[in-house]
């Protein structure tokens, strides 16, 4: 009797351990990797709609490094050893074709019902091509971006200025400000002269206005004369004073930070500042304008393409779960909750125009030209390295340790090593 | 013919000869040297001699994990590229200049520490303790804290500067101030482990030469230059080792510091060797790299054992 009690109590116990265990087998764990620059806190809150229409999943959110070559340090670390602690992942617009080179990364091709190339066409036409690769979609766009110049509405009316359309026009506008305002603290302009990857975008804002580009049909297509003059044009705005002196030191949420402190009257910067220059601990909240960066002289504006894809890591446990995740993150309605509540620019063309989207970021409506003739970083698997020759030389300059002339000689027998 | 007393000497030489071979031929102890030595051979093969050897393979090949392409055997291709990239000759050029004067700058702060910490107080605890912090400070903590230290705007040195009535110097803005602030960093990291094992060498002298050379009338100076310095020079040797060979690797600080900054004016060839493998993820040439740093602290090293053979 008390031999076949024990028994069925036993039997049951093992009943309810071996459910409890498929119960968790079936809850499926994601870890995902955002960067901390941008709005982890907005995105967590995403997540926690996914869960809670997936309550089978839980993500969990990891963050780390504020620039993107950090991002990436890890990250190369992290692939390099297969480590499976990560689905999912945020990569700089520059990276998802260098991922799908090395492996790192699953093609959506398969979870994407019908035609992979159809699908593609609802982002807008630069994302749809920086995440596909030899008709494999890697990746799938988080958010776009390019660069603006935000500037300080209240002091431009201030003191009767316009918007500069020109690099020029910017230097004679912040010269005059900052000798009105007499303010010790004030810079004029600030933008990115730190070895970082925003250095790239800066040294290639007027080397594109001047119509230049840097990799032609896979071949370098180095214009020294426009390489001289786009680093002369950075390094003048410091010896005059417009930029401040440690400009070298400086890096892309520096410029932020100085600017919503007060303390700067133009600044070059990506979409997420605006969210967090209207946030509760700016100093410059309702003052800020937007517009397009100014061109050189006789050139076209031009801005620098960036934004951040979703990929799934080849060594993830889950790819499945991951990548219908990274469908939902990368969906028209994620992009216009990030539009709204965290500035994000969004990779659908329609939702520029959303009336939710302009109501809480009015300027998103003029944005649109802009991400849309934004140029794109040279795309080659060996782009680490063109960046690193490029944002090094710009800090050089910057420093006054090397000149601009010097320093375009030494960029391009540099890039003829890597873009042979 | 050979005479009587060089026949015994050939002969005692011989039976030494065939003592020395009869202990190594002798099957019970040969196998226990053998299994004694075993797990350490075994040890090192596994954590050092294949790496090694892995490492000098890896370097004849073209290996880029951004290229999507197999590994394919390149032969010296590596090797022929780093001839004329200016940014292997700068970083070696600055991992050297960085040797040459942390190496002496540490071992002479170190050699004042080490005397200072030697000298009868009645706490000795509290000297010796703060001597060890720096050293027990991990590499990246002190960069960090002294790339605050050096901020132009945040940091103390420019404050304590500004105060006296300099201005300040925006350390980190020119290729020269930038590496004299990794260059005292990496001093007053390292002096106080050169100070640890200048101590010890120095408690092994005997008090009683001091007071013989004091009954002979030599002065505090001539002391230290005729019994401290000369019997110090065995544990100097040794500290000097140490120090140049981790001199020749160094890494963490200027990482942390100026990430090889402005330019690549403050990078070293370990930050060059991190840069291709982590961030380019070229093993080829990264590796190739490797192999020219580990030949350089192979000459240092060798120079160093002749040189306490000769003192020996």
């Amino acid at each position: 009797m008390t031999v076949t009690k024990t028994v069925t109590w036993l039997l049951a116990g093992a009943a309810l351990t071996l459910s409890a265990s498929a119960a968790m087998a079936q809850q499926t764990n994601l870890r995902v990797f955002v960067s901390s620059q941008h709005r982890p806190d907005v995105w967590r809150k995403a997540f926690d709609m996914y869960e809670a229409q997936n309550p089978n999943v839980k993500v969990t959110i990891e963050t780390g490094g504020n620039t993107s070559e950090a991002q990436a340090q890890y990250l190369n670390t992290i692939m390099t050893a297969k480590d499976s602690s990560l689905d999912v992942m945020i990569l700089d617009v520059i990276r998802p074709a260098q991922y799908a080179a090395a492996g790192w990364t699953v093609p959506f091709n398969e979870v994407i019902q019908g035609d992979a190339q159809a699908y593609m066409k609802r982002y807008l036409p630069a994302y749809a091509e920086a995440n596909t690769v030899d008709g494999k979609v890697v990746a799938l766009p988080a958010f776009a971006d390019a660069m603006f110049l935000y500037y300080r509405k209240d002091l431009l009316e201030k003191h009767g200025i316009q918007p500069p359309q020109t690099w020029e026009e910017l230097t004679a506008a912040s010269k005059k400000i900052m000798e009105a305002e007499k303010d010790p603290n004030l810079q004029g302009l600030s933008f990115q002269g730190k070895a970082i990857e925003g250095a790239v975008c800066t040294f290639l804002l007027p080397y594109w206005s001047m119509g230049k580009q840097l990799v032609s049909d896979g071949k370098l297509s180095f214009d020294k004369d426009a390489a001289v003059k786009s680093l002369t044009l950075w390094k003048d705005f410091v010896d005059q004073g417009v930029a401040k002196k440690n400009i070298a030191e400086v890096a892309t949420d520096d410029t932020r930070k100085e600017f919503q402190a007060g303390n700067v009257v133009f600044a070059v910067n990506w979409s997420y500042a605006w969210g967090q220059f209207q946030g509760p601990e700016s100093a410059v909240k309702d003052k800020v304008g937007v517009v397009k960066l100014p061109a050189v002289k006789g050139g076209e504006p031009a801005s620098c393409l960036g934004g951040w894809e979703w990929g799934v890591s080849a060594y993830s446990t889950n790819k499945t779960e991951a990548q219908k995740f990274v469908q939902y993150l990368s969906s028209p309605e994620t992009s216009e909750f990030m539009a709204v509540n965290a500035a994000l620019l969004p990779a659908f063309p329609e939702k520029y125009t959303d009336p939710d989207v302009t109501k809480a970021v009015p300027w998103f409506a003029e944005a649109k030209p802009v991400v849309e003739t934004a140029k794109a970083r040279p795309v080659t698997p060996r782009y680490n390295e063109v960046s690193e020759i490029i944002r090094t030389t710009v800090n050089a300059v910057l420093a006054g340790t090397t000149t601009p002339e010097q320093g375009a000689t030494q960029m391009e027998s540099r890039l003829r090593r890597v873009l042979r | 013919m050979a005479t009587a007393s060089e026949t015994g000497i050939i002969t005692a030489h011989r039976e030494g000869a065939t003592k020395w071979w009869t202990r190594f031929l002798d099957p019970s102890e040969r196998t226990l040297a053998a299994l004694l030595l075993a797990p350490t051979a075994l040890l090192l093969s596994l954590i050092i001699v294949y790496p090694v050897c892995r490492l000098v393979w890896t370097s004849f090949q073209n290996l880029s994990l951004t290229s999507g392409l197999p590994a394919e055997f390149a032969g010296l291709e590596n090797y022929r590229l780093m001839i004329d990239d200016p940014v292997f000759w700068e970083t070696t050029w600055n991992t050297v200049l960085i040797t040459l004067i942390t190496v002496p700058g540490a071992l002479l702060v170190g050699l004042g520490l080490a005397l200072m910490a030697n000298m009868p107080f009645r706490l000795k605890w509290p000297v010796r303790l703060s001597l060890l912090i720096p050293w027990a400070l991990p590499l990246s903590f002190a960069g960090l804290i002294f790339a605050w230290f050096f901020h132009s705007e945040y940091g103390v040195v420019n404050d304590v500067l500004r105060r006296v009535g300099i201005e300040g110097i925006i350390w980190f803005n020119s290729a020269n101030w930038a590496f004299a602030a990794i260059c005292l960093t990496i001093i007053w990291k390292t002096s106080s482990f050169m100070a640890l094992i200048i101590l010890a060498g120095l408690q092994t002298i005997p008090r009683s030469l001091y007071e013989a050379a004091e009954v002979d009338g030599a002065g505090r100076f001539r002391q230290f230059f005729e019994i401290t310095l000369p019997l110090l020079k065995p544990a100097i040797v040794v500290a000097l080792i140490f120090r140049t060979i981790t001199a020749l690797q160094t890494f963490d600080i200027p990482f942390t510091m100026t990430r090889g900054g402005p330019g690549t004016s403050t990078a070293t060839l370990a930050m060059y060797i991190h840069q291709n493998t982590v961030d380019f993820l070229d093993l080829g040439y990264g590796s190739a790299l490797a192999v020219v740093m580990f030949l350089l602290s192979m000459c240092v090293t060798f120079v160093y054992l002749r040189m306490i053979r000769a003192k020996g």
